[in-house]
Formats: C-alpha cells, structure tokens, sequence
C-alpha cells in the first residue's frame, strides 16, 4: 500500500483548501504537546475529489488524507488536535463527512415509535446521538 | 397510523404511532399492502438481540404503494407498486459498488453499537433493532423508505403482491446462499431450514444447476411444501441420522455446499440441544448454532458452508478442526437484496419462482399479534403469517 507522507497530504489537500484548517490545527497540537487519538473512514471517492469537497465540520479538525489502496478511495483521518473536541464527536463527523462526499445527504433516523422506560435507558442514550461513538 | 409494536420480551400488540414522514430527499413513502412475519423476527420477539425498544415497529419484508416521493428520487412516481429490500443501502459506497449492499456504509444511523460488537458495522434494516438503525418496519399502513431509487423495485404486472412480497427478503436471502454460496451445475446442495428462506434457497440452487437438492426439517408440512413446490428432496431429522443420510446419499463425499437457514434458535435432537439451549439461558453463548456444526461436519472436503440464518454473537463448540483440516470455505452475510430483487421479479414473471404457496396464513394487521404466536408455534402448519394493513 502507497502511504503519502504526512507533509506530502497536507500539500495535496491544499488544492482542496483543507490544508490551511489543518495546518493551523496541527501548529496547536505540537505546541500543547497532546497526543488525541486518530479516527479514520475510507471514503469512495478519489483523493482530489475528497480535498476539494471536505464537509466544513471535518474542516475545523486536524485532517490526513491518504489514497486508499485497491481504488477503495481516500482514507481520512481526523482528531481534535487540542482534545476540545470529544472523540465520540471526531467519530460522527466523520462518518457524516463520508456520506456527504459519497451519497451528498447524511441518513436520518426515522421518525420515534418508543416510549422510555428503565431498561431501555441506556440503549435510548447512545440512539440519541447517531453515529457517534464506536470504533472508527 | 396502526402499527405492530414491540412491547417487550414475547409481548406484541397493535399500536397507534406517527405516520412516517420524507426525512431525506431520496425518500418515499410507501403504503403497505402486504407484510410478513419472518424467523429472524423471533429472535427479537424473545429477547435474544437486546436492542430493540418498548414501541418499536417490526417487519422488514413488504409490497405497497408509493404515495409520496422525495425531491431527489427519480425512479419512482406516486402510485407505483414497489417491493423493497429488507437492507437500506446507498448504493455509493465501496461496498454498494461491490454489490454487498447489506455491508452499506451509509445505511445505518447507529454505528457504534454493531461496530463495538463485530468490530464492523453493517448497514441499516427495516424493523429489525437499533443496532441496525432503528428503522420502524413494515408491519404499519405505512412506511419511509430511505435511499428509494437503490432499495425499491417496481412490480412487474405480471406478479401478484403475494409473489413479489418474498422477493424482499426471503427469495433474495435465499438466492444469495446459493449463489454466494458457490452452487455450479452439477453440485450436491445441502439446506438447513425448510422455513421461507430455506426453500428458498433450495430452488436458487436448482435453478443454478444444482444436480440433487436436499432440504432438512422436522415439520412435515414444510418439508412437503418443499417436495411439492421446490421440488427438492428431503431428510426429516427427527427421524433418521442427517449425518449419515448425507454421506449415503452422496457417495460418502458429502454435500458440495451446505447452506444454513435456521439462525441462533436452532434445535436438534438429543443432549446438544439441552446443552445449548442451558449455555444460551445463561448467557455463557448468545446463540445455537447447532445446524451450522452439522452443516460444517456434513460438507465434503474443500466445500462450501454459508451461512443465511441470523446470528448475533458468539457460539461455543464450533467445530474449527474440521473446518481447517477439510479445507472449507465458510461464508455468510445479511441480504443483499439489491443485488437480486430485480432478477428474481423477472424469474417470477415468468413463473419461475413461485412463492405464494409460503404464505399459510393471511390476516388483517390487527390480528398480527396472533399471526405471530401462530407462527412462532408453527400452530396449524404456519409457515409465513402475512398481514394486511
């Protein structure tokens, strides 16, 4: 698998206008010396294309983008550089950015059927915020 | 609108909730005609996938009506007559463009659940838990069906609902087994489960060029149903040795594939069962997969093991030692419906497949409750309960 070095993404991710928010994001990160986990997607769509069309809350946190391999797309990778941003979080924006760049829409739940109750208290707190949280 | 809910552990009733509403622009709405009870439902009616919510709407597999569309849709006009996929999926993502579109990327709104339990997520399913996105289901006069010009197919004239009902799910899940499965012409094919999906898959194998066919049950009703309208042999396992009935009937090689059509419930005679059924009751496995070992034991060296029934965990005593030292390739995956709808409604045009016959029992939806106990019990040779919304 072709790995583009990271100094070599962020200059093909400028032709997307990504590398400025990344960039500056990135400078935060090494001055506050914090190491926030990576998250990554595999988005289907080439790497040009994803640079150049990343969703505006992918923007505002610290972006890698590597070429898939086996014309699978791009792999994303994303963190908040300064840990503001909860991981859970990184996760759901990237998820949403992959259907954005891919379908143009993020699915919605459908509409509520359920009524609370005490066993289903802890299945109702992480269906409340889809998309967030997992192991991506 | 009226809708079947889920209320709790083997408790269902009738239920007013919201009509669905177009969320996303590739969305319609479908009015239901006919709905149908499925045996991985009963996994969720008991309790045995704890993900499901008191009030959530059951039924995956459905024929109706569009009544509304999306901005985006353009497949589709109000007043089409569409069957759609169990599975929501895109029909973008790498996985779409493989055309394994249960794998969707985009088609579940709760990723993490699924994603912490399997490492991976699967895409999204009508009716069928959170864990696959919380979708209501079928079982209601009405229903929003996300990515509509990927998932819903328009009926051929020709096809009554009743047919291209089991087209959603059952005939699509069936035909997968077989041809994912690897059935070539000439093939021995084994099948465990002569329910919906199990005949099924039978009669893909057949059409596949399978040489004999050969379906395992122990209600003599299914099993005539499959003789009569699959036109497949049969093994009745309550009485006689599956096993050796398999080796007699292929020369001792044993079957060239074995396709799984039973899921986590799966019985047995003898002390496995009690085993199992202890193991499953104590939460030390989560399901019993007594007819994937059979299936795996059965097959002939270098063959093929699919597996279509449900599962949602972890099994003990997988026999892994015959799978590596017989050389066997084991395969499974939820529908991908997307993939075969269109073809199978072309097979049905043309009375190749038939499946009204799967539908024993026929009710209004305010009788689901009962189509569901009735097919739970197998009470008067049930094989489907279809309701009527």
């Amino acid at each position: 698998m072709r790995r583009i070095p990271r100094t070599v993404l962020a200059g093909a991710a400028v032709a997307g206008g990504v590398a400025a928010a990344g960039f500056a994001v990135r400078r935060r990160a090494s001055t506050t010396g914090g190491d926030p986990r990576w998250h990554s997607v595999t988005v289907f769509r080439p790497l040009d294309d994803v640079g150049a069309n990343l969703p505006e809350k992918l923007r505002a946190l610290e972006v890698q983008l590597h070429p898939a391999p086996g014309d699978r797309g791009t792999e994303v990778r994303a963190r908040s550089a300064g840990g503001e941003v909860p991981d859970g979080e990184v996760q759901r924006v990237l998820r949403e950015s992959r259907s954005l760049l891919e379908v143009g829409d993020v699915l919605q739940p459908g509409g509520p059927t359920t009524t609370p109750t005490p066993l289903n208290k802890p299945l109702r707190a992480i269906t409340r915020r889809t998309r967030t949280g997992g192991l991506s | 609108m009226k809708a079947l809910q889920w209320r709790g552990v083997n408790k269902l009733a009738v239920g007013e909730v919201p009509d669905p509403e177009i969320r996303n622009r590739g969305d319609i709405i479908v009015k239901v005609k006919q709905t149908v009870t499925c045996g991985s439902d009963l996994h969720l009616l008991g309790g045995y996938i704890p993900f499901m919510e008191k009030g959530d709407v059951l039924g995956h597999e459905f024929v109706g009506e569009v009544v509304e569309t999306g901005a985006d849709v353009q497949r589709h006009r109000i007043g089409d007559r569409v069957v759609v996929s169990s599975f929501i999926a895109c029909g973008k993502c790498w996985f779409c463009s493989q055309k394994e579109y249960s794998l969707c990327d985009n088609g579940n709104t709760n990723p993490a659940i699924t994603e912490t339990l399997w490492g991976q997520a699967p895409g999204g399913c009508f009716g069928y838990s959170h864990a696959m996105g919380g979708n209501p289901g079928s079982h209601a006069e009405y229903i929003r069906v996300p990515f509509a010009d990927v998932g819903a197919f328009t009926v051929p004239d020709e096809v009554t609902d009743q047919r291209a009902l089991f087209a959603s799910d059952s005939a699509s899940t069936g035909w997968m087994g077989a041809d994912l499965g690897g059935v070539q012409p000439g093939d021995v094919v084994a099948v465990w489960g002569a329910g919906a999906v199990g005949q099924m898959a039978a009669r893909a194998a057949m059409l596949l060029g399978a040489d004999r066919v050969m379906v395992i049950d122990r209600y003599d009703n299914r099993l005539h149903q499959v003789e009569k309208h699959v036109g497949a042999e049969t093994i009745n396992y309550e009485q006689t040795n599956v096993a050796l009935e398999l080796r007699d009937r292929t020369g001792g090689r044993g079957p060239d594939v074995c396709i799984e059509a039973v899921g986590m419930e799966a019985h047995t005679p003898g002390p496995q069962q009690a085993y199992d059924q202890v193991k499953q009751q104590l939460r030390l496995q989560t399901d019993r997969p007594s007819a994937v070992r059979e299936a795996v034991h059965a097959c002939r060296k270098g063959g093929s093991v699919f597996v279509l029934g449900v599962f949602a965990g972890f099994v003990d005593k997988f026999p892994l030692g015959a799978l590596m030292n017989k050389g066997l390739t084991v395969r499974g995956a939820q529908m991908h419906g997307q993939r075969y709808i269109p073809m199978l409604l072309e097979r049905m045009a043309k009375g190749e497949l038939t499946t009204e016959h799967l539908a024993t029992h026929v009710m209004p939806l305010d009788e689901a409750p009962e189509g569901y106990r009735i097919f739970k019990e197998k009470e008067d040779g049930c094989v489907r309960s279809v309701f009527l919304p």
